[in-house]
């Protein structure tokens, strides 16, 4: 795939969507009692007041950046201003000074962008984007609540208990799931495809004897194929936190998060540090020329698997030899997607830990996990099964069939 | 252990390859190699390794101005596989997740 590069200074931004305009940091307050105990009522999908119970949401981020235009418009490279690249030299643990008293409140962008005053006990916002990945350009709410999330993660882990493993039995509470708002990056592309290639269509069948076998035999029709073409994508949504991005298998579960997606980031509203307040979230730390390679090869697969539509005819498959997709134009913007995430450390007995995620959509309320296994129940029951599947076969072969 | 599951996926992939040719004798094979299969199935079931977004047919997308070219070139006889060699169509070379 050809694509603008984001390296190249002459290619690079060449548009900006300024997302954080009117943004302050510090307190922010309730417009109607000036509280800063402010979070979000997870079952309106608003912010609410603690004090005076007031209730208003941000604006919706798709409409206030006009993210829903026409992709076909698309030209070029656009980012949101807090999808920029990090900068190495840029602090993660921020001070801020409270406008309430006066003394210095430090906020590590690690895990969220709020804190306590010790002194005053009100809570700062920082809602400004720097350079570090703490501020995205929008977030997604939690709309699923934590009692909803817990009774899907006992259900998940309920359908498979035989096999699991006894310690985890003895250990799982689903009451420890957290609410973790993820860094995700949403990218729009605008690209002309041309696919070339071969395909076959099935004529006849038939069975032949070889030897005493009957063998099938098939008759096709082989075709030159071509497919040219606009494609608009739409919401590909790629993790931006390198330790998310690792995804093997053998190493660790996030496969898990991963397959929980998609999420309905046409609803994201406006950053406001106030929807992290009582769920922490996890700072993106990978940059465009990163995360460019994998979302044009994922766009690839979305041109690969789209154009199957128009491919019917060639029921034996089509056989791609050349595939060209030329990128027009992407817009990326960054957003923290809300995940409800219960985590497992495995120790095992050779001494190293593995740990297990059982993942909810804190949108969608799609659950996936991984529960480990008692491996010795596994292998002695699946040893009988081979015994009794071994005498099975071998009377099944005595007797001819 | 993730031998034996390496070792129960070839042998799921065994059995899916000679599945064109002779189906009859899978039976036997299916039986010989039960004890594998249970354990990929509970492994699969249970750690959903092989599981991830499915981005290529999750991502809303639209086609415009599609143009299609179809040539005939010719026939074939007497070919011994259901699907044409090296068929791609439906391809996917961006998932992050790796398998073992």
């Amino acid at each position: 795939m050809s694509a603008v590069d984001p390296n190249n200074e002459a290619d690079a931004a060449d548009q900006v969507i300024n997302t954080d305009g009117g943004a302050k940091d510090g307190l922010a307050k309730c417009e109607r009692c000036g509280a800063t105990e402010i979070s979000l009522n997870v079952a309106t999908g608003m912010l609410r007041c603690s004090f005076c119970r007031h209730e208003w949401s941000s604006e919706n981020a798709v409409e206030a950046f006009d993210l829903n235009g026409d992709i076909g418009k698309l030209v070029g490279l656009t980012v949101g201003s807090g999808s920029a690249d990090i900068l190495p030299s840029t602090e993660e643990v921020l001070t801020f000074k409270c406008s309430a008293c006066g003394a210095e409140v430090v906020i590590d962008t690690n895990h969220g962008t709020q804190a306590r005053c010790h002194w005053c006990r009100n809570k700062l916002s920082m809602n400004q984007q720097v350079a570090n990945g703490a501020v995205p350009d929008m977030i997604l709410p939690f709309k699923l609540t934590k009692e909803a999330a817990v009774a899907k993660i006992s259900a998940f882990v309920k359908k498979r208990q035989f096999f699991a493993h006894p310690k985890f039995k003895q250990e799982f509470n689903a009451e420890n799931v957290m609410g973790v708002y993820l860094p995700y990056m949403v990218v729009d592309i605008n690209a002309h495809a041309r696919l070339s290639g071969q395909g076959e269509h099935q004529t006849r069948s038939y069975t032949v004897k070889n030897g005493d076998k009957d063998e099938t035999r098939y008759d096709a029709d082989l075709y030159d194929v071509e497919r040219e073409f606009d494609i608009h994508v739409n919401d590909l949504t790629v993790e931006s936190s390198s330790a998310r991005l690792d995804q093997n298998a053998s190493q660790n579960t996030n496969n898990i998060i991963n397959a929980i997606m998609p999420f309905d980031v046409e609803n994201s509203v406006r950053y406001d540090s106030n929807y992290l307040a009582g769920f922490t979230s996890e700072r993106r730390d990978s940059n465009l020329d990163v995360l460019s390679p994998i979302a044009h090869t994922q766009a690839e697969d979305v041109v690969r698997h789209r154009v199957q539509d128009t491919l019917k005819f060639y029921d034996r498959g089509v056989r791609w030899q050349s595939e060209q997709v030329d990128v027009a134009g992407q817009r990326w913007v960054s957003a923290y997607l809300p995940v409800w995430l219960y985590s497992y450390q495995q120790k095992k007995s050779n001494g190293k830990s593995f740990l297990h995620y059982v993942a909810v959509n804190a949108r969608t309320g799609e659950t996936m996990g991984s529960v480990p296994i008692n491996q010795g129940k596994l292998l002695l029951v699946s040893g009988i099964v081979q015994v009794v599947g071994t005498i099975v076969a071998v009377v099944l072969t005595v007797v001819g069939i | 252990m993730m031998s034996v599951v390496e070792l129960s996926a070839s042998v799921g992939q065994v059995l899916i390859a000679s599945g064109s040719s002779d189906e009859g004798g899978n039976i036997g094979l299916v039986f010989l190699a039960s004890g594998f299969i249970f354990y990929a199935v509970v492994y699969f079931m249970y750690r959903n390794v092989d599981k991830r977004h499915k981005h290529e047919s999750e991502t809303e997308s639209s086609l415009h101005n599609l143009q299609e070219r179809d040539t005939f070139v010719r026939s074939m006889t007497g070919l011994s596989n259901r699907r044409m060699n090296g068929a791609n169509e439906s391809a996917v070379r961006g998932a992050l997740r790796k398998f073992f």
